[in-house]
């Protein structure tokens, strides 16, 4: 027990000074997290919503394919993108293996089915009441989309929170991809893996308490916005 | 005589690819009228005011309105036509918004600013002081008056046509004659044609001016 509490006692002394190496890994994951949920929310979000709008054929098979990518393990996608990005791979000559841009791009791949899939379910959930009442006031096709994407504001809101708490906390890709090179490529997870395995428990712990922090207020941003976004619908019903 | 708002020949309407569910081999409504729908649960009342409020295209026939032919060709620009006949239906539901919002949300949409006398005006013509709702949120209505603000919605854009599907199902005695008092005034002041369904027939009798019977989706008796 005092082994565990002199490793949570160093490891508030080094959030404390600001350690760089601690924050060096703070900021990788920042970085990535922002860029690829910023590429998962610009092309989920159309994407998530023609899924779930409109019908055409083939439609089942494309949601299939979505749900199915929820479920990739995080280590297949890092193999799929390491294999794309190593120098004999298609994307070799990009330079984007071991660079957090590339680490970014995986990410991506992990959170985009997740806002499709989230946003697709929202749109499809809006009430059906709301396309009638909103098409018999006047509105044409374009008015029809913004009117029920702002109803599903929560919702989206919801999937773009979620798949934050996705992409912040993973660890498979990150370390494929990045290979966790210190001062570069190196995230808070990848950090506390290698850290723990070299009985550096300090910054392991250090690094967790900050990924903890993240999951408790991504958890309460969730749970506020899930609340939300039952009670527009219960409302209505 | 100014010619008929709508005028329905030969129609036939129905849901997908199934059996047609409302045939009128003739109707004209005249323009400034009060026109009432009464009959029995699925007599073809709503289908009626679907296809009156461009909604629902017939399967067959022809129907004009304002004088104009409204064939496929005029249905892809549907919202034109919405914009001067607006439905309220029975599962009509607001935006999760004020009620000042959603009073103002039908002029927005035709590119119109809506002012606070506006929406207070057409508060008023459903017995909702402005001063108490205007400023509430669609969660703080009950259903009877979330039905008022959706009316209230529709008189704030003067259509040429009113179309009501049960505008006074689950509304106390006080309240339909709210109702009552805005269709009238709704033509009063705009010309407003009105096409009501109800099955409260003392209430739509005393609205209406003509009031047709619909049964399996034929008009069975009218009754001026």
């Amino acid at each position: 027990m005092d082994y565990f509490s002199e490793g949570l006692t160093k490891a508030v002394a080094l959030l404390l000074a600001l350690d760089p190496e601690t924050f060096s890994a703070v900021w990788a994951t920042a970085s990535v997290t922002a860029l690829a949920l910023a590429a998962s929310l610009l092309l989920g979000l159309p994407l998530g919503f023609a899924l779930g709008h409109f019908r055409f054929p083939g439609r089942r098979a494309v949601r299939l394919v979505v749900d199915w990518m929820l479920s990739l393990p995080t280590v297949v996608i890092g193999l799929v993108v390491y294999a794309l990005f190593t120098a004999r791979g298609p994307l070799g000559e990009w330079g984007l293996l071991f660079s957090l841009p590339g680490v970014a791009i995986g990410l991506t791949l992990l959170g985009l089915p997740i806002i499709i899939s989230m946003t697709a379910t929202a749109v499809e959930s809006t009430d059906v009441r709301l396309t009638q009442s909103v098409l018999s006031l006047g509105a044409n096709r374009f008015q029809l989309l913004a009117a029920t994407l702002c109803e599903a504001r929560f919702a989206m809101a919801l999937a773009a929170a979620s798949a934050f708490g996705r992409l912040v906390s993973e660890v498979g890709i990150a370390m494929m991809v990045g290979g966790n090179i210190k001062w570069q490529t190196r995230t808070i997870t990848t950090a506390i893996a290698l850290e723990t395995g070299k009985g550096e428990f300090a910054s392991g712990i250090a690094l967790g308490i900050v990924l903890m922090l993240v999951a408790l207020l991504v958890n309460m941003v969730v749970g506020l916005l899930r609340a939300r976004a039952a009670t527009d619908y219960r409302g209505r019903a | 005589m100014s010619a008929p708002l709508y005028r329905l020949q030969g129609i036939e309407a129905a849901y997908g690819e199934g059996q047609a569910v409302l045939r009128v081999p003739e109707l004209s409504i005249a323009r400034g009228s009060i026109l009432g729908l009464a009959g029995h649960n699925g007599s073809g009342k709503s289908t009626l005011l679907k296809l009156l409020g461009f909604l629902l295209a017939q399967r067959a026939g022809s129907l004009r309105f304002d004088g104009e032919l409204v064939d496929a060709r005029a249905l892809r620009h549907g919202h034109l036509l919405r914009r001067k006949a607006v439905l309220l239906g029975q599962d009509t539901c607001l935006l999760s918004r004020s009620v000042a919002a959603n009073v103002a949300y039908g002029l927005k949409l035709r590119g119109q600013s809506a002012s606070k006398e506006a929406i207070a005006a057409a508060l008023a013509q459903v017995g909702l002081p402005a001063a108490d709702y205007a400023g509430r949120s669609w969660r703080q209505l009950s259903g009877g008056e979330a039905r008022r603000v959706a009316l209230a919605a529709r008189l704030a854009l003067a259509p040429l046509a009113l179309l009501l599907d049960e505008p006074t199902a689950g509304l106390d005695r006080a309240s339909t004659e709210h109702v009552k008092a805005a269709a009238l005034g709704a033509r009063a002041a705009h010309g407003t044609t009105l096409v009501i369904a109800s099955h409260d027939l003392d209430w739509l009798a005393a609205c209406a001016d003509t009031v047709l019977t619909l049964d399996e989706g034929r008009i069975v008796a009218g009754l001026q």
